[in-house]
């Protein structure tokens, strides 16, 4: 069983789009946002509102359930598809096909929020939340829409340059890859950590190259090098 | 092909894209050009389909070749906010409103007919029963309703001067309005949520509508305040209690998803259903904005004679069925016969 809860969903070019469904935190947080900018909105309404009388408690009223049913669906129909909550928390909602959210599934998705709601404080929703892999509340069930992560962590970073130096023996896919993901972490991982994964590979590096200034074998710089040979970099600058 | 040599062969393609989709989807401040530099040319959108598929063979290749993850990341990130602005639907303007209107929500009310009968008999039977025990007997409103309330309708019906419409201005016409729309229109939109459960909460919500509006109406039928009340409902019911026995039906159909979803795993079934009965909760929203005018505006108004009242609200009763029977149904050829 995967750790991630990657998403995948294929698209008419046959290619598979990974999304990343967001987790009842950043919703949480994204929601309390919203409620914030719907209180702020409904105040400063009902300071202007409140001497005109009659005709003003009901564009109050009338605002009111303006903003607690449809200040969603306004926001996720535009281009970002995201409330200014959701947005704050590099949130948005896509269908689970990895389109953008049709009018009637965000229409959908938040009249359902009444049922996620029950029996209080998005009980419901909740549960749905933190029993299923994608995250989706009833009405995203209903709806088959999807909260994503509008952008992906970037774990690699392009493998830092070091001399090319080809491998000692022939190497298989897989283990090609390995090398390069392993060479494209080099920012992120400690030195001693990058170096005890490379002395694991070793064997793929000739043992004759790769001496550092003092006289040592520096094993990272060899797999580094063998990376970079394995991207197209030959000794000598040039590429085939 | 070294992923070196693959990269340089077709950045130019991604970075095209990439800026044409920076362009596009507005999510960044685009630069704009300078006094003296020409204009940018408007977005070309054959070009930029044709971008777009051409980085989606080329993710696919990365992918299958195992090339390094920030270049098949980079790609993959480039076609989805490519495919977000490409696959964007563009039609809801006053041309899908009308069909909505003319076509769309008469024929989904219609294709609901087995699950708007059981919603009106869910409504109508508690109504009639409770109405007629309140009748029999007007003490019996006191086992479902508070004495505070019983009185309250007592002097909005009766014939003294509180009653309604006697001293409402424009103002609580108004007031009233905002009132019925925050109101009804969300109990509305619960009884169709709740039937999410199985089809339980909209079932609680028909039931219990139906018993309360029974027990007012056999209660103050039986105290003799018939024109005061009867005139004041008959006009906004047309549409105010159509439209909740639509979404009590919308709502059973959600749940029957669940409860017997045939062929189709649950899941799938209620996203089926559910694109469905949205239509129908469409039209409901717009049936209780009619209702919540009517009401506030029309049936509290005294001035107006009772029986035109009546006359209105069964005009009204008879539109609103022949629309929902028959509007939208595909025009018979006048040779077909």
């Amino acid at each position: 069983m995967s750790l991630d809860t990657l998403y995948t969903a294929e698209t008419p070019e046959g290619i598979a789009l990974s999304l990343r469904p967001a987790g009842v935190m950043p919703r949480s947080l994204a929601y309390l946002i919203d409620a914030g900018i719907r209180l702020v909105i409904f105040f400063i309404a009902a300071l202007i509102a409140r001497p005109m009388g009659g005709v003003g408690s009901a564009f109050l009223m009338i605002l009111y359930f303006a903003l607690e049913w449809f200040y969603p669906v306004v926001f996720e129909l535009t281009r970002s598809g995201a409330t200014p909550g959701k947005r704050m928390m590099g949130l948005h909602v896509v269908m689970d096909s990895g389109l953008p959210i049709t009018p009637a599934a965000s229409i959908t998705r938040n009249l359902l929020r009444a049922a996620d709601f029950l029996p209080m404080g998005y009980a419901a929703g909740m549960l749905s939340m933190l029993t299923r892999r994608d995250f989706k509340r009833l009405g995203d069930l209903a709806a088959g829409t999807l909260v994503v992560y509008h952008q992906t962590v970037q774990l690699h970073g392009v493998p830092p340059p070091a001399p090319a130096m080809p491998p000692a023996r022939q190497l298989s896919p897989k283990e090609q890859a390995a090398i390069v993901s392993w060479a494209g972490r080099s920012a992120r991982l400690t030195p001693a950590r990058l170096d005890e994964l490379a002395v694991i590979a070793a064997s793929v590096t000739r043992p004759d190259a790769g001496v550092n200034a003092r006289g040592e074998h520096d094993a990272t710089r060899r797999l580094q090098g063998v990376a970079q040979w394995l991207l197209g970099h030959r000794p000598g600058g040039g590429s085939p | 092909m070294t992923p070196l040599q693959f990269e340089k062969n077709h950045s130019a393609t991604w970075a095209e894209l990439e800026a044409l989709l920076d362009r596009l989807d507005g999510l960044k401040p685009v630069k704009k050009p300078k006094r003296g530099e020409p204009a940018l040319p408007p977005v070309d959108g054959a070009r930029m389909t044709a971008l777009y598929r051409r980085s989606c063979e080329h993710l696919a290749l990365a992918q299958a070749r195992a090339y390094p993850i920030h270049l098949t990341q980079r790609l993959e990130t480039l076609t989805q906010r490519g495919h977000r602005l490409i696959y964007r639907q563009h039609d809801y303007g006053l041309a899908r409103l009308k069909q909505l209107v003319l076509v769309d929500f008469p024929q989904s009310v219609r294709g609901h007919r087995w699950y708007l009968l059981a919603a009106t008999l869910l409504f109508l039977v508690p109504m009639l029963a409770i109405g007629w025990a309140t009748y029999r007997d007007p003490g019996f409103v006191l086992h479902l309703m508070d004495a505070d309330e019983v009185q309250n309708f007592d002097s909005m019906y009766g014939d003294s001067d509180r009653s309604i419409g006697q001293q409402r201005r424009a103002s609580t016409d108004w007031q009233m309005f905002g009132y019925y729309i925050q109101h009804n229109i969300g109990i509305g939109f619960q009884c169709f949520a709740s039937g999410l459960f199985w089809g339980l909460g909209s079932v609680f919500y028909l039931v219990f509508n139906g018993q309360s509006i029974g027990a007012v109406a056999g209660y103050l039928t039986a105290r003799g305040y018939t024109e005061t009340f009867y005139s004041f409902v008959v006009t906004h019911s047309a549409f105010e209690l159509t439209a909740i026995v639509l979404s009590g039906a919308a709502g059973l159909r959600l749940g029957h998803a669940l409860l017997s979803p045939g062929r189709r795993t649950r899941l799938e079934s209620l996203k089926h259903a559910a694109k469905d009965a949205i239509t129908v909760v469409y039209g409901v929203m717009g049936m209780l904005l009619i209702a919540a005018a009517v009401e506030a505006f029309w049936s509290s108004a005294r001035w107006v004679a009772p029986g035109v009242k009546y006359g209105v609200g069964a005009t009204c009763w008879a539109l609103v069925i022949a629309y929902l029977g028959w509007q939208g149904r595909p025009a018979r050829s006048p040779h077909a016969d």
